[in-house]
């Protein structure tokens, strides 16, 4: 059914169809009208769930470790500071190989305190070991949800799932989204069977401590399985497309690259943006194109490889920063193409950092300062009257 | 796993120390809770004896997650169990220690309360966030050896990589006092170190035919004669030393006319070490005459030694008659004084610093005691002297270059006997230790049986010896240290574990833990204890109780009546911990008791926020009772003002609760320091 819906309660919506047993959150801006929106779905009894109100991140995140320990799909949401205050619970959910899935709505990390949009929450868990999708649109950011659950409790993967939107511009922006029907979701994504659990009939330890002779394996584990997540996603895109119609999802995806010179590469919803600046371009024959990433954890190295292999000169448009270095997408396309015969100039640029609005002129600047030798660390639409030194 | 029909659900075989109050008082509340029971644990004591993967000590369901969160992953549990319909089977439990509840627990602690789950959170109060040496004990430093009363934090001590078994260096990051001690002493072949009875030492676990044998550590006073402890075979070729610049007289210098001429070394070399040694073994100074002897009789090839070394090395002139070789030099005495050898036969020893000395120059130094004190025996060689103290850190030098060292032979020679030249006023004890170089074994023709008889037998610097006895060396005062990182260091030539323990919001007032240190600024813990059940009660929590490992009945009832009731529910158990609190630990139920009886640890229940049963005494013991057991308290027994500080505590407690069973008194003294219950 097509509907005009913020991108939050689409979120809540999708979140409903796969009916977790148990949700816990702490609000945070701009996550907050996805939990308000379950809530309330809980206290009308649209959605059978144990809503568990907790008194910080710490304890959301423990709480559906906790949950989902017992067998119960569970689900969680937050942002930037929230993230952060739980990230040694999200370390820990991924270490126990417990399939939660959580929505992060990406926002800057303070200080200075900041409530909107860039990638920099995200990215600073990126070695957590969680699965991390970012979504380019409302419709997009629904669809992943519905994934996330497959792809987290595939019996061979027991791994988290990080659904990331945009603040505020996909959390609050509103599009008509199409929301599947319960018998469709249910079709795709079966009840969650887990492996192992808390079960009195069976008990089992969970958590123990590890010496230095057990506990490389385990990491070793994740780092393996990790390896068939790139191998699992575009299976379980594909089954989406045939149950839903749409393509949602995937590794990359490549927008108008055939013969392109110069390729943006990024993640998220300013890729919508550098589409629209990508046709424009195109339409006045200068040859470019897009490279959006999807999964950014596991890092599909080999298609953005074969993606932008004939490609001449890339920019990486990020949304975050390593202070102190290049940026994380831009190091690690760099070195996706070290050893290969035949690699484009690569520049990375920064953007739209602490909500700093993206127009099309700034990618159409993005364009025109990518030359034949590669920069790093370009931040774009600097303030440069800011920027004067004061005694 | 946990066997399921063992008759407890808490098995034996984890890991605890002895006499350890929170794994009797898991073991009695998981019993009356029974089999259909999930617990979510924190981080702690109690996690990490009692799942070291692949054993698990729980028959029961049992997640552990964080240090902070067993509260809000209980609360996910009940949640998920509520969500399946099948909460009303099963009981959650909660449970963490003092600092996983009191400190960096007590926010999603207190979320579980608000939010009212239906789960029986446990506080395993051990008071502190949780060994000894005799002082008397040598511990090998990058600097050399060192007494470990010498020890200082920063300095960087040898210790075993557990993982390679090799030798490494680590910082070392606390002292401790640990008060007079009944102390044992654990004697191998070859080495001899006096330490408590629950210090742990690294063993060799044989696992049997086929498998792979393990090293573990197990306290001293679990180690039987036939055990083997690994030991310290040699350490690394250090570099020459740098002797410490002097301050040399010159001519003109205050009451100097006539200065010898002599040249001073700037760093250790073979023929140096060699004049040391016989320096060492018959050599004295006076200060006063400016005076260096040897009693090196002529003819005797020390003599020719002697005489050699000092022209090429000192190059300065030299007296002698038949007994004795003076030289007479203000500069010679100033560099001998900051070698750090001693003065007089009694106290002359080797220095730390040689022990850091490449091989050969430690050879020459051997060669140069041996020169004055030894003897060649046709398979070994024996040194003599009447200074044991020497004679042990020359066994422990001989230990660190690989050779075979016999145990110090002591021997008694009677008044009026003749000794050097002169008969003995007194009667007087000498010792003597023999020597030889190590046999290599062949471990490529025999590799399995080389093994079996050493299990570190290619090894370049460790061992394994059997012990051979272990004797109580009556009481002492102990130290301990710790040491980054590896946990272990080398006392003796053995290597020890070292130790753990700091304070946590449920310390009581002025007890010693290693973040609350005794001081001259400090008498220990400067904060009564945080009043965790009254913080329970006023969160509306249904049942909130205190317990004692001292009272194992109590505990049963009342975690039989906490889980028969719904929604959030508080019991904290005193669990006296041996390691921690430094006491015997077979009396860890007698402390327990006292902690109760002198009140100092009321047995309290609130029902419904109400304060419905206390235990009552019908005799209070004084607090002394109960503090004099305990290590950490030991820096106040000396004092009466302090003792009365803690006597205030439980008299307000006695007030407070109306502990005293005959009818109540009137309150005694209002304590000025606003303590509050245990």
């Amino acid at each position: 059914m097509r509907e005009l819906l913020e991108g939050s309660q689409a979120v809540a919506e999708a979140v409903r169809l796969c009916k977790p047993g148990v949700i816990s959150a702490y609000p945070i801006t701009p996550q907050t009208h996805i939990v308000e929106e379950l809530a309330s779905m809980v206290a009308q009894g649209k959605l059978k769930s144990e809503f568990v109100n907790v008194e910080s991140e710490h304890s959301a995140a423990s709480v559906v470790l906790g949950s989902v320990a017992t067998g119960v799909r569970s689900f969680t949401a937050t942002s930037s500071q929230g993230l952060l205050l739980m990230a040694e619970v999200v370390f820990n959910i991924s270490g126990m190989r417990l399939p939660v899935v959580m929505t992060c709505a990406n926002r800057a990390i303070s200080a200075p305190l900041n409530i909107w949009n860039d990638h920099q929450d995200a990215i600073t868990v990126r070695d957590s070991g969680w699965i991390q999708m970012h979504a380019e649109t409302i419709q997009e950011a629904l669809d992943l949800h519905i994934q996330a659950y497959r792809i987290a409790e595939a019996p061979k993967i027991m791994l988290p799932v990080m659904v990331n939107m945009d603040g505020f511009i996909l959390t609050h922006g509103l599009e008509v989204v199409d929301v599947p029907t319960q018998e469709q979701v249910d079709n795709f994504l079966p009840a969650y069977r887990p492996l192992y659990k808390l079960d009195v009939e069976n008990p089992l330890t969970l958590g123990p401590l590890v010496g230095p002779e057990y506990y490389m394996e385990a990491r070793f584990a994740i780092q393996e399985t990790l390896k068939d997540v790139l191998g699992l996603i575009p299976l379980i895109q594909g089954e989406f497309q045939k149950g839903f119609g749409r393509p949602s999802g995937g590794l990359v995806e490549p927008y108008r690259i055939d013969g392109a010179e110069k390729v943006i590469v990024a993640m998220g919803s300013v890729c919508g943006t550098i589409k629209d600046v990508v046709d424009s371009l195109r339409a006045k024959g200068k040859k470019v194109g897009c490279l959006r990433v999807v999964t950014y954890r596991p890092f599909p190295a080999a298609e953005i490889c074969r993606a932008l292999k004939d490609v001449s000169r890339v920019a990486v448009l990020e949304k975050a920063v390593s202070l102190g270095s290049y940026s994380p997408l831009l190091s690690e396309i760099r070195s996706c193409f070290s050893g290969k015969k035949k690699s484009p100039v690569i520049s990375g640029f920064v953007i739209g950092l602490g909500g700093r609005d993206i127009s099309l002129d700034s990618i159409k600047e993005v364009f025109k300062r990518l030359g034949p030798k590669p920069v790093s660390e370009e931040f774009i639409d600097l303030k440069p009257e800011l920027l004067v030194e004061k005694i | 796993m946990a066997d399921k029909n063992n008759k407890h659900l808490f098995g034996s075989g984890h890991t605890a120390c002895a006499g350890c109050g929170q794994a009797i008082a898991a073991r009695l509340a998981v019993d009356v809770a029974g089999a259909n029971t999930i617990i979510a644990n924190n981080t702690g004591c109690l996690e990490v004896f009692s799942t070291a993967y692949p054993q698990s000590a729980w028959g029961v369901p049992w997640i552990h997650s964080l240090f902070e969160n067993a509260a809000a992953v209980a609360s996910g549990i009940e949640a998920g169990l509520k969500y399946l319909g099948i909460k009303d089977k099963i009981n959650v439990i909660a449970q963490a220690g003092d600092g996983g509840t009191a400190d960096i627990g007590l926010q999603a602690l207190s979320g579980m309360w608000e939010r009212g789950h239906d789960i029986l959170y446990i506080c395993y109060d051990n008071e502190a966030y949780m060994n000894c040496l005799s002082l008397s004990t040598l511990i090998f430093t990058k600097d050399g050896l060192k007494k470990i009363t010498d020890i200082k934090v920063g300095d960087e001590i040898y210790a075993f990589d557990q993982k390679t078994h090799q030798l490494v260096l680590k910082e070392c990051s606390g002292v401790f006092d640990n008060g007079v001690k009944e102390v044992f002493e654990l004697k191998t072949r070859h080495q001899a170190i006096k330490a408590t009875g629950n210090h742990p030492f690294l063993v060799l676990k044989r696992n049997g035919r086929g498998r792979q044998n393990v090293l573990t550590w197990k306290t001293l006073e679990n180690i039987k004669p036939g055990d083997r402890v690994v030991t310290l075979k040699k350490i690394e070729d250090g570099s020459p030393y740098k002797f410490p610049e002097i301050d040399k007289v010159e001519k003109g210098d205050y009451k100097v006319n006539k200065l010898n001429e002599i040249n001073i070394p700037e760093q250790s070399n073979p023929g140096v070490m060699k004049y040391l040694g016989i320096f060492i073994g018959d050599g004295w100074r006076r200060q006063g005459r400016g005076e260096v002897g040897f009693a090196v009789p002529a003819g005797k090839k020390a003599r020719e030694v002697l005489l050699d070394l000092h022209r090429k090395i000192f190059d300065s002139k030299i007296s002698e008659d038949k007994e004795y070789v003076y030289i007479n030099s203000v500069n010679l005495i100033k560099f001998i004084d900051t070698l750090g050898m001693g003065v007089g036969a009694k106290n002359k020893n080797i220095p730390g610093w040689v022990f850091t000395l490449p091989q050969e120059q430690r050879e020459s130094f051997i060669e140069g005691l041996m020169l004055a004190d030894g003897y060649d025996l046709k398979t070994s060689k024996r040194y003599v002297s009447a200074n044991l103290d020497l004679l042990k850190r020359l066994r422990l030098l001989l230990q660190t270059m690989d050779y075979r060292v016999g145990k110090i032979h002591t021997q008694k020679k009677l008044k009026g006997a003749l000794c050097v030249k002169r008969r003995l006023l007194a009667d007087s004890e000498y010792g003597y230790i023999c020597f030889s170089r190590k046999k290599g074994k062949n471990v490529k023709a025999y590799p399995t049986q080389s093994r079996y008889a050493d299990f570190l037998v290619e090894n370049k610097f460790f061992q394994t010896e059997e012990v051979i006895s272990i004797e109580s060396n009556g009481l002492e005062p102990t130290l301990d240290l710790r040491v980054e990182d590896e946990h272990n260091f080398i006392a003796d030539g053995i290597v020890v574990h070292n130790t753990g323990v700091q304070r946590s919001g449920l310390t009581p007032f002025e007890s010693a833990t290693s973040t609350t240190p005794i001081g001259a600024q400090s008498v220990g813990n400067p904060r009564p204890k945080k009043p965790m059940p009254e913080i329970a009660v006023a969160h509306g929590v249904v049942y909130v109780a205190t317990a004692s490992a001292g009272y194992p009945r109590d505990i049963q009832n009342k975690v039989k009546k906490a889980i028969s009731l719904k929604g959030p529910k508080y019991i904290q158990i005193h669990v006296p911990c041996p390691l921690g609190w430094r006491h015997d630990p077979q009396i860890t139920y007698d402390i327990g008791k006292l902690a109760v009886e002198t009140g100092l640890y009321p047995l309290i229940e609130y029902e419904f926020g109400k304060l419905t049963n206390a235990r009552k005494l019908s005799q209070i013991k004084p607090v002394e009772e109960y503090l004099k057991f305990q290590g950490r308290f030991k820096h106040i027994m000396a004092s009466a003002e302090l003792i009365k500080q803690i006597q205030a505590v439980a008299d307000y407690n006695i007030d407070r609760y109306g502990l005293r069973a005959e009818a109540a008194k009137p309150s005694q003294t209002q304590p000025s320091n606003t303590p509050s219950k245990a």
